[in-house]
């Protein structure tokens, strides 16, 4: 909870920086708040269970810390990556600040009781996303992302008001464990209104997390969006909507499973054929990744599926959305370095090896571990949502995954060809920006240690 | 009158104007018009809202929605000077695809609220639930979490606007 008043806090100190024409301190202050929004939640850690706070609104638990600790890591990284580019700009502080919201927004969902607490948390964060998608004022592709977010955003948030309404039409309350509490009292004899808020609550979070059918907005907003905003939509925003999604659906509604499981099987093969195919035949390295970050919901989806609040479910879905985090810092940084007046097709990676052999090592590690290569954390990621699976009754699922996944390779290794074996189209050389460099090699260690090692992350919750 | 009391006969004639209106809102040609027709949506659900002893909510039902934020929406509408011609034409695919979804979504929701009417509603209109008292107790105690970090989310919007709408000197 401190951590979370920390963040919220940093976002208004950064505008007063504004005020105060203390624009040099906003990096080293914004860096400075989110350790000690870390240390904070750290602290907090060590308490034996889950405190609530306001009327049980708002609730920290291990799982919720765990989470707020990965979305502040990748937020820090963030930071840094940011301060360089935006560096200069006269709207810096209005982005910092933007930003330092959308954490607020995405620290509340990981640790939301009831469902206005919920909804808030989700607006919270979009709305600084939608603002942030449209940055470059100049760019019509930058216009065009960020109208459709918006639209598409909203008409998600209303299906998911429309489901809460529903549901506290049938159980008369919004607090998450009232309706798990209403859910047994009542099995077998629930209103049909309910089931229809559910899967209402059920699209709408499919639509944060991007998950097909409803994934059709992620592909032109990633594209269109400045990249820095890409790397934080698909970092941060995955992480905080997965958090509430396993909260909401594990907690909240796991007595009436076998209403959206149903429902998710269809949208975890559909999220895993038309991701991974359409990823297949993009030039765009971007948009690329955006199909692919549709295919890592799929894959973090069927841990939901397995629907087993156990420490294995948690410890898989915060595996991933670490590996997935910290491997997309790295990629989106280097893709930010090469990029030049918003081209980012497989052709600008050309000869990177030569360019900048540190760079290309660097994005070949990302690219093998969002590839779920061995020896890298995205292999155990994937890993360790297949032993989930295991045990449940859709292990065809499991085939299509693999399937899907060998496509994956294939996307994932045009990068890697163009780096290493193609001639370089300009001798431009690249600029320098060492602590854009210091954020690449971090994360790539990062990536490389948790492969080499997982047990510390993968085995957090043990009962 | 025919069996019914004066409270049901109000919500039968208010349900029936709301959607009437709805409807017109979405078939009137002119999007003026359409505003205006939202603005007597909203005060028919207004009136609703005073039938479940809710004064409060249905004077800032009205106060919000129909005084301020749809005049901005008819502000909006003249300013873009919106008409017919200037509507993009949708192929007939989509709009069988949109109608064939949009019905289905109806069909679900008639289905599921089908039954509803069994349910017994406790503290409907009984209770001064709606009161500013109540209201009070309710928006500063049970929920003073949320309505305090929704500052943040308005705070964000402002910052937005001013980021989006600031003209860069370079």
């Amino acid at each position: 909870m401190k951590g979370f008043l920390i963040i919220t806090a940093l976002g208004i100190i950064a505008m007063l920086l504004q005020v105060f024409k203390l624009k040099k301190l906003l990096l080293p202050i914004t860096v400075l708040g989110i350790l000690t929004a870390y240390v904070f939640n750290f602290l907090e850690w060590n308490q034996p269970f889950s405190i609530s706070y306001f009327e049980n609104m708002i609730a920290f638990d291990k799982v919720s810390l765990a989470f707020t600790g990965v979305i502040l890591a990748t937020a820090f990284f963030w930071f840094i990556l940011a301060s360089k580019s935006y560096e200069g700009e006269e709207s810096m502080i209005d982005h910092f600040a933007l930003v330092l919201f959308a954490l607020t927004g995405a620290i509340m969902l990981t640790s939301f009781k009831n469902m206005t607490t919920l909804f808030i948390g989700v607006e919270i964060m979009s709305i600084p996303l939608y603002v942030l998608a449209a940055s470059r004022k100049k760019d019509v592709l930058s216009n065009e992302a960020g109208f459709k977010y918006l639209i598409m955003g909203s008409f998600a948030s209303a299906f998911l008001l429309f489901g809460i309404a529903l549901i506290y039409g049938a159980s008369g309350s919004f607090d998450i464990n009232e309706i798990r509490a209403y859910i047994t009292a009542n099995q077998g004899e629930l209103p049909s209104f309910f089931y229809a808020g559910v899967v209402m609550m059920l699209i709408a979070m499919c639509f944060k997390v991007s998950a097909a059918p409803f994934h059709f907005w992620a592909p032109d907003v990633y594209h269109g969006s400045p990249t820095l905003i890409t790397a934080l939509m698909s970092t941060i925003v995955k992480t905080a909507a997965f958090a509430a999604f396993m909260r909401l659906f594990l907690i909240g509604f796991a007595g009436v499973s076998e209403i959206w499981t149903g429902i998710l099987v269809v949208v975890i093969a559909a999220s895993l054929i038309v991701a991974n195919l359409t990823a297949a035949v993009q030039t765009n390295v971007k948009r690329m990744l955006a199909f692919s970050s549709i295919s890592h919901a799929a894959f973090m989806l069927m841990v939901i599926l397995a629907n087993v609040r156990s420490s294995l479910s948690v410890n898989a879905i915060l595996y991933y959305s670490l590996a997935y985090s910290i491997g997309s810092i790295t990629a989106f940084g280097v893709m930010h370095r090469v990029s030049r007046n918003g081209n980012e097709t497989v052709d600008s990676f050309n000869g990177l090896s030569k360019r900048s052999p540190f760079l290309a090592v660097c994005m070949t590690i990302a690219m093998l571990s969002l590839a779920g290569i061995p020896i890298t954390s995205g292999f155990f990621a994937k890993y360790f949502v297949f032993t989930a699976m295991i045990g449940t009754a859709h292990k065809w699922l499991l085939i299509l995954a693999i399937l899907t996944s060998a496509v994956g390779v294939y996307y994932y290794f045009k990068v890697i060809i163009a780096m290493y074996f193609k001639a370089p189209d300009t001798t431009v050389e690249l600029n320098t920006d060492s602590s854009g460099n210091l954020v690449v090699l971090i994360t790539t260690i990062i990536t490389l240690v948790i492969g080499i090692v997982p047990g510390y992350i993968a085995e957090m919750f043990t009962s | 009158m025919l069996g019914y009391t004066i409270t049901q006969w109000l919500f039968g004639i208010l349900s029936f104007l709301a959607i009437m209106f709805g409807l017109l809102v979405v078939f009137s040609k002119n999007p003026v018009n359409s505003v205006l027709y939202l603005v007597l949506t909203f005060f028919c659900i207004a009136g609703h809202y005073l039938l479940m002893n809710a004064q409060f909510l249905a004077i800032v039902h009205i106060v919000v929605y129909a005084g301020a934020i749809l005049v901005l929406f008819l502000f909006i509408i003249m300013l873009m000077n919106l008409n017919e011609d200037s509507e993009p034409q949708r192929t007939w695919l989509t709009k069988i695809i949109a109608a064939a979804s949009g019905g289905l979504m109806l069909f679900v929701l008639i289905g599921s609220l089908k039954g509803a009417e069994k349910l017994t509603l406790t503290s409907y209109g009984a209770a001064q639930t709606g009161m500013v008292k109540n209201l009070g107790k309710v928006l500063f105690k049970d929920f003073l979490f949320p309505f305090e970090i929704i500052s943040v989310l308005l705070l964000a919007a402002m910052v937005g606007v001013i980021l989006i709408g600031k003209k860069e000197t370079k």
